[in-house]
């Protein structure tokens, strides 16, 4: 056995502690990230969302409907709602 | 020891910042070639692989607590960095977040057995009619990187389902999530089957999305209402009486 299975406590209430930290930046960054790329468009111009979207191109090459949207455009009036 | 997975070599070259490079290697240094490879299929968000090296450290006899610190939340040091300096987006985000989800249910019972209990058990959903999810997943990552066990019902919920959710778990906290204001008041009517079936005062409601605000969480009769996933957490954990 490398270590022993009891877990500590104290460091596992530390790596809690780092993990909310990590999760908060990110949380901080998505609020900026969001007001310029829509969150659903991954880094391959791909679009995950489950919901249709004017911006959506499906391609028969990819899995993913690729995203033509601007990052420059406001992206939630292409978003469809029904 | 030196940092032996190449492909952590190749991802610290987005890490720029010269205090942040020492630190997140300081991370990897030292720890072992196992954990290292934990940490590059969080990173890369392959979630099987996360799955099964996590298993098979476990069973190796690395404890809980190196596998969580030197495997998936050094990965996830390396995930933040590269999200905030627009290297990856929110989609791969959430694929690292869920590939953690899949390492983080082998130490649970680990955790569980050493009397380490969740904070609390949360029932997640987009109501009825609505199938915009990305609010709804990066409160469910916050809740989950805070200690809080998370059941997710995904998009388009009905009502019955979230009370069958929250009989099934015994969840203390269900939050409900809209982004159209066509579907907003569908939250309403989650809280009025609640009440009708007797079933109000077992759970805290708590709701969010983009056109939410405080006013209509108070007028449709929720507990909380939290306007980002930080807010989440907190409203969550104040609901059920961790903070005040």
């Amino acid at each position: 056995m490398k270590d022993k299975m009891q877990v500590d406590r104290n460091r596992y209430k530390s790596s809690i502690e780092n993990l909310h930290q990590i999760f908060a930046d990110i949380s901080a960054t998505v609020n900026e990230v969001s007001s310029w790329r829509c969150p659903y468009k991954n880094v391959k111009d791909l679009c995950t969302a489950k919901f249709g979207c004017r911006n959506q191109v499906s391609s028969v090459k990819v899995d993913l409907p690729i995203c033509t949207g601007s990052d420059n455009l406001n992206y939630r009036s292409a978003w469809e709602t029904a | 020891m030196p940092i032996v997975n190449e492909g952590i070599e190749q991802e610290l070259q987005y890490v720029t910042k010269p205090f942040e490079l020492d630190h997140i290697k300081g991370l990897f240094e030292n720890t072992d070639p196992l954990m290292q490879e934990i940490a590059y299929a969080l990173i890369k968000g392959d979630q099987h692989l996360v799955d099964s090296l996590t298993k098979q450290a476990l069973g190796e006899g690395f404890g809980a607590n190196t596998v969580l610190d030197d495997g998936l939340i050094a990965g996830m040091a390396i995930v933040g960095v590269k999200f905030r300096d627009n290297i990856i987006f929110v989609p791969e985000v959430l694929v690292a977040a869920r590939a953690m989800k899949a390492g983080m249910a082998h130490i649970e019972p680990i955790l569980s057995e050493s009397g380490i209990e969740p904070v609390g058990t949360v029932i997640m959903g987009t109501v009825k009619g609505d199938l915009h999810d990305i609010g709804k997943n990066l409160c469910i990552m916050m809740l989950r990187g805070s200690g809080f066990v998370v059941h997710d019902l995904g998009v388009d919920t009905k009502p019955d389902d979230f009370i069958e959710a929250v009989a099934e778990k015994n969840a203390q906290v269900l939050g409900m999530s809209a982004l159209l204001t066509t579907t907003m008041p569908n939250m309403g009517k989650v809280i009025d089957a609640f009440e009708e079936s007797g079933m109000r005062e077992m759970v805290k409601i708590m709701v969010g999305g983009a056109p939410v605000t405080q006013e209509f969480a108070d007028d449709m009769g929720a507990d909380g209402y939290g306007k980002d996933a930080i807010a989440c957490v907190d409203k969550a954990k104040e609901l059920i009486g961790v903070i005040q």
